[in-house]
């Protein structure tokens, strides 16, 4: 086996095999950064409506609640099903790349609403009466009390989520997004041997994941969360 | 839905039609238990795997430690998908031949014992020196310190993550689908194939895992509550 690979590598990690992982390697990160982005703004925008001193409108609240837990509750593969027959059944004529990245966006946003509302729940109430005191209004209090004190605890767990986010692009290759998975997919039947193909994709995500995952951890010593009020 | 029917009817030509599907919601109900079997059997496995792990993390020195830090940095740092791709399509180069059952359970417990290593990890690490000393004070043997302080404390500290843990598994099941286990996802790729009703399959699909997951949270919030005095919201 190790001669055939031997004789195999040269081909497999040839110039135009170079390029198409290298392509396929874009399209994740694309998905994922993009994904994430967005999905953290619509998050952010999700744990704000469900905070109640700052949006007191209950329907908002609930409204919000049941986006988060539903959306945390299906499996990435069967939200992607149904994002992208959804698209059909709507009759729009969309590239699988937005039907997965609406999917990553949909979960991102979930998880994210989570990790903000985490971060303006650590901060005191004491605060909030502070603020309140000083006749600030909710979007006031939100940028020069909240915020400042919460995006520390934000911004380090949001580095594991990416990376979860990250990992779930590989399921986009059963819609056939070509992105690292299913160029993996496609190699191996080139005829590649599988050990070659999914080994350099596995080392290819390992790559991605795990200086990002070093950064979140050196940004959570740094910012160094202290459990002071 | 139904009510709105002919509108959606003349707006976009595709009417949802839960009439050809609800036959087989039995079917993919079944199906729903072979994910909950999925989930238990690469819990319990990842569990064994972590305490193995974390174990040898905790008390273990130098480079003993290496291959079980290697082994989480790269199962935490690697999709799953791509985890079982490998198991599946490479080891049969090793002369390993796994079923798709096979393949999926290894990998699903392999994935899920680096997630659960990191937890188990953390309770050791929560035992305080100071505890078994107080317990010593108190002339307590050795076993009565386990049963008494470590094991009740180990227990709150691990519960919630183990119990989150545990539904996340459940909706990470649905991979199995896609090397052909007829669990719930792959039951509602089935059934597509024969009625064409896609949006309405997924979307049941989606609700059983919904209500799956919902009912487990609500189970170990409520056993936590009970044996452990865990303080948790389901919401």
């Amino acid at each position: 086996m190790w001669e055939q690979l031997a004789e195999e590598a040269p081909r497999f990690f040839g110039y135009y095999n170079m390029i198409f992982i290298a392509q396929a390697f874009g399209q994740t990160l694309a998905l994922s950064v993009l994904g994430a982005l967005a999905g953290f703004v619509l998050g952010a925008f999700l744990a704000v409506l469900r905070h109640p001193r700052l949006v007191p409108f209950a329907p908002g609240r609930w409204l919000a609640i049941s986006y988060v837990e539903i959306f945390r509750r299906i499996p990435f593969l069967v939200k992607l099903m149904c994002v992208f027959f959804a698209y059909q059944l709507a009759g729009a004529k969309v590239s699988m790349f937005t039907v997965a990245l609406t999917t990553v966006i949909l979960s991102a946003t979930a998880f994210a609403a989570e990790i903000v509302r985490a971060g303006l729940e650590s901060v005191h109430r004491n605060q909030w009466d502070a603020a309140e005191t000083m006749n600030f209004a909710p979007a006031q209090a939100l940028r020069l009390v909240l915020l400042p004190q919460a995006w520390k605890i934000i911004i380090p767990p949001s580095f594991s989520y990416v990376i979860g986010f990250i990992k779930s692009t590989s399921i986009a290759s059963q819609i056939g997004v070509l992105e690292l998975t299913y160029a993996a997919k496609v190699l191996s039947t080139k005829g590649f041997s599988a050990l070659l193909c999914y080994g350099t994709i596995l080392i290819l995500y390992f790559l991605i994941c795990w200086p990002t995952k070093l950064l979140g951890a050196h940004l959570e010593r740094r910012l160094g969360v202290s459990h002071t009020r | 839905m139904g009510g709105d029917a002919p509108q959606h009817a003349a707006a976009m030509s595709y009417t949802l039609q839960f009439g050809q599907v609800v036959g087989y919601i039995p079917d993919l109900l079944w199906g729903a238990l072979i994910s909950l079997e999925l989930a238990f059997l690469g819990f319990v496995f990842g569990f064994g795997i972590g305490l193995f792990n974390a174990s040898v993390l905790h008390f273990g020195r130098g480079w003993v430690t290496w291959p079980s830090k290697a082994y989480v940095v790269f199962f935490l740092n690697t999709p799953l998908l791509v985890q079982i791709f490998f198991i599946y399509f490479a080891l049969p180069d090793f002369g390993i031949t796994l079923t798709s059952w096979q393949a999926v359970v290894i990998g699903l417990a392999l994935n899920a014992g680096a997630y659960l290593t990191e937890i188990q990890r953390a309770g050791f690490q929560s035992i305080h020196a100071a505890e078994i000393e107080a317990a010593e004070t108190l002339g307590f043997t050795r076993i009565q310190t386990i049963q008494h302080v470590i094991l009740p404390h180990i227990c709150k500290v691990l519960f919630p993550p183990l119990s989150n843990q545990y539904i996340i598994l459940t909706m990470t099941t649905s991979i199995a689908a896609i090397f052909g286990v007829e669990e719930l996802t792959g039951r509602t790729y089935n059934a597509n194939a024969i009625t064409f009703r896609a949006f309405e399959l997924f979307s049941i699909a989606a609700v059983i895992y919904i209500a799956l997951t919902l009912i487990a949270s609500a189970l170990l919030v409520f056993v936590g509550r009970r044996l452990f005095r865990i303080d948790a919201k389901v919401f």
